[in-house]
């Protein structure tokens, strides 16, 4: 397995037609091809609404990052971007031709089940694939390199249930990436990981999004992570407070209101650091 | 030992058992990793109760046995918004109004209770040719729809929200599974009884899941499983004058003990 700090190895045939995609578009019309869109979308369960009146444009390239204090509908958002959650009015529109790879938080996966590695990640083609159809040479070969590409390809025949945090989010990465996404949404992707580990993740989504071309978002409690990998952020508190570039909103004002405690937002090593505490904002 | 398998109506009954071990043992270890173990339990039970009201009734004893039973699958599969109960507590409570059903409706049926203890603990030994054919053809046409669903229903039951994320439509997938679960479980019961049905369900399963980590090879060892106690399980009951279902679902746990003493050693 490669280390935690050692570069992701570039992706193979499939990648380069991505990336020379990519290419196009950063040069000529990044920031234009819409993926994804809310317009006065109203999100909610039941009767209940829990985002209000929501507009929101995901673009190609983006990294954005989906921030705000707990209950307050991260995660009711990141439903209506995957389609699971219609919203109550309005509407989300969702660009037909960009296929979307979902991350869910590893901690709600059923261990009890007898998966190996390349078992979870193969999951992720069974869309491509016709209802009766099994899994073909060239599916495993394609998830093989997916798994190289995380790092973990040494891993594709060990029990999923055995593996550290880290090499499962890995694995769940490969699986996404297995359905050759163009956007490719994460819940928590770091939750309950040591720094090590923790960086690793953020390094190989980085390289995701800047060598491979895949629009990002990820819903995170984790401010210190997000706000130092996304481009964008998007605040939100029962409803969408802010959204633009990360240096925009972040801000120790934006950050207080929305969190209700002092928070100061500082300047370290070339890093970003949001700290708690101190003088009220 | 085949000598004492030289009858017919034994050479039916290994038969039968054979075939609704190894059906039920498949479907079994989904049933056991979607961890809805209960929930074949309360299906058995409620398809006793279907045996029981057509006693009561006069009527086709499978057709309303089957009818009761995809009620219950409707009532189970539905997953509760409701925070202030569970769907096990749904289960929990199906389970018992069943049973107690199945014993009202047969103490007033002509047959009395003679015949309830056919249908609680099954007697293999009564079991017509006709009724194999049934369960054989029924049995292979699900494990087959099953098996050639196999990635739907898998991706349904590990991880839902990316399923339904990627397109398929978890919750359609698992009530189809709870249907074919319960047309298996009703037609079951009328050859071998609650009782063995669902060990058949519970025990080879998690026997495979002691000794492999690998799928496929968990579905294999736990129909293995189910085939060995069912051989030795009837020829005890033959040679030692025992009730089948109880003697096969003795043997059964008597492989489990072997596997988990296998998977300690490891």
């Amino acid at each position: 397995m490669r280390g935690r700090g050692e570069k992701p190895r570039p992706l193979l045939k499939r990648d380069k037609a991505m990336k020379d995609s990519s290419i196009t578009h950063k040069a000529d019309c990044q920031h234009t091809t819409e993926m994804l869109a809310f317009e006065h979308a109203d999100l909610g369960y039941g009767r209940r609404t829990v985002l209000g009146d929501l507009d929101l444009v995901l673009y190609e390239g983006d990294f954005l990052g989906i921030v705000g204090p707990n209950g307050t509908g991260k995660t009711t958002i990141l439903k209506a971007m995957l389609g699971i959650l219609k919203p109550m009015s309005g509407q989300v529109r969702r660009n037909g031709m960009a296929r979307f790879g979902y991350v869910p938080q590893r901690q709600f996966i059923d261990e009890v089940f007898p998966l190996t590695v390349t078992d979870v990640a193969l999951m992720g083609r069974y869309t491509r694939l016709g209802v009766f159809a099994r899994p073909s040479r060239r599916d495993r070969d394609s998830v093989l390199e997916c798994l190289r590409h995380v790092g973990i390809a040494d891993l594709a025949t060990r029990p999923y249930r055995e593996l550290s945090g880290g090499q499962k989010q890995r694995t769940l990465i490969a699986r996404a990436l297995a359905a050759e996404p163009k956007v490719m949404i994460l819940d928590e992707p770091t939750n309950d990981m040591d720094i090590g580990s923790e960086h690793a993740i953020m390094e190989l989504l980085k390289h995701l999004h800047d060598e491979d071309n895949i629009t990002i978002v990820m819903v995170s409690h984790l401010l210190n992570v997000v706000v130092n990998y996304a481009k964008k952020l998007a605040l939100i508190d029962g409803g969408l407070r802010m959204v633009g570039s990360t240096t925009e909103v972040l801000s120790s004002r934006n950050l207080s209101d929305i969190y209700e405690v002092p928070v100061e937002v500082a300047s370290f090593g070339g890093k970003i650091v949001v700290l708690t505490g101190g003088e009220d904002a | 030992m085949l000598s004492v398998f030289k009858d017919s109506f034994l050479q039916t009954a290994l038969v039968a058992s054979l075939i609704v071990g190894a059906v039920c043992a498949y479907l079994g270890v989904y049933v056991v990793l979607r961890r809805i173990v209960f929930v074949g339990a309360a299906l058995a039970q409620v398809s006793s109760a279907g045996v029981g009201l057509a006693m009561c009734t006069g009527k086709n004893p499978s057709l309303v046995s089957l009818i009761l039973t995809l009620g219950g699958v409707a009532a189970f599969s539905v997953k509760s918004k409701d925070r202030r109960t569970t769907q096990e507590s749904l289960i929990g409570i199906g389970y018992a109004v069943a049973s107690a059903l199945a014993v009202l409706f047969v103490a007033k049926s002509a047959q009395g209770e003679a015949h309830m203890l056919d249908v609680l603990s099954g007697n293999i030994l009564t079991v017509t040719s006709h009724e194999v054919w049934w369960m054989t053809g029924v049995g292979l046409a699900a494990v087959m729809l099953h098996a050639l669903l196999s990635k739907q229903f898998l991706f349904s039951m590990f991880d839902p929200e990316t399923a339904q994320a990627s397109g398929i439509r978890a919750g359609w997938w698992d009530l189809l599974f709870f249907l074919i679960l319960g047309i298996i479980i009703s037609l079951a019961i009328r050859l071998a009884g609650t009782l063995l049905v669902f060990a058949f369900l519970v025990v080879p399963a998690v026997t495979g899941l002691l000794l492999s980590q690998r799928l496929g090879r968990v579905c294999a060892i736990a129909v293995g499983a189910s085939a060995v106690a069912t051989i030795i399980g009837l020829y005890a009951s033959v040679k030692m004058d025992l009730p089948s279902g109880p003697a096969i679902v003795a043997v059964l746990f008597a492989v489990l003990l072997v596997a988990w003493v296998i998977a300690k050693i490891r």
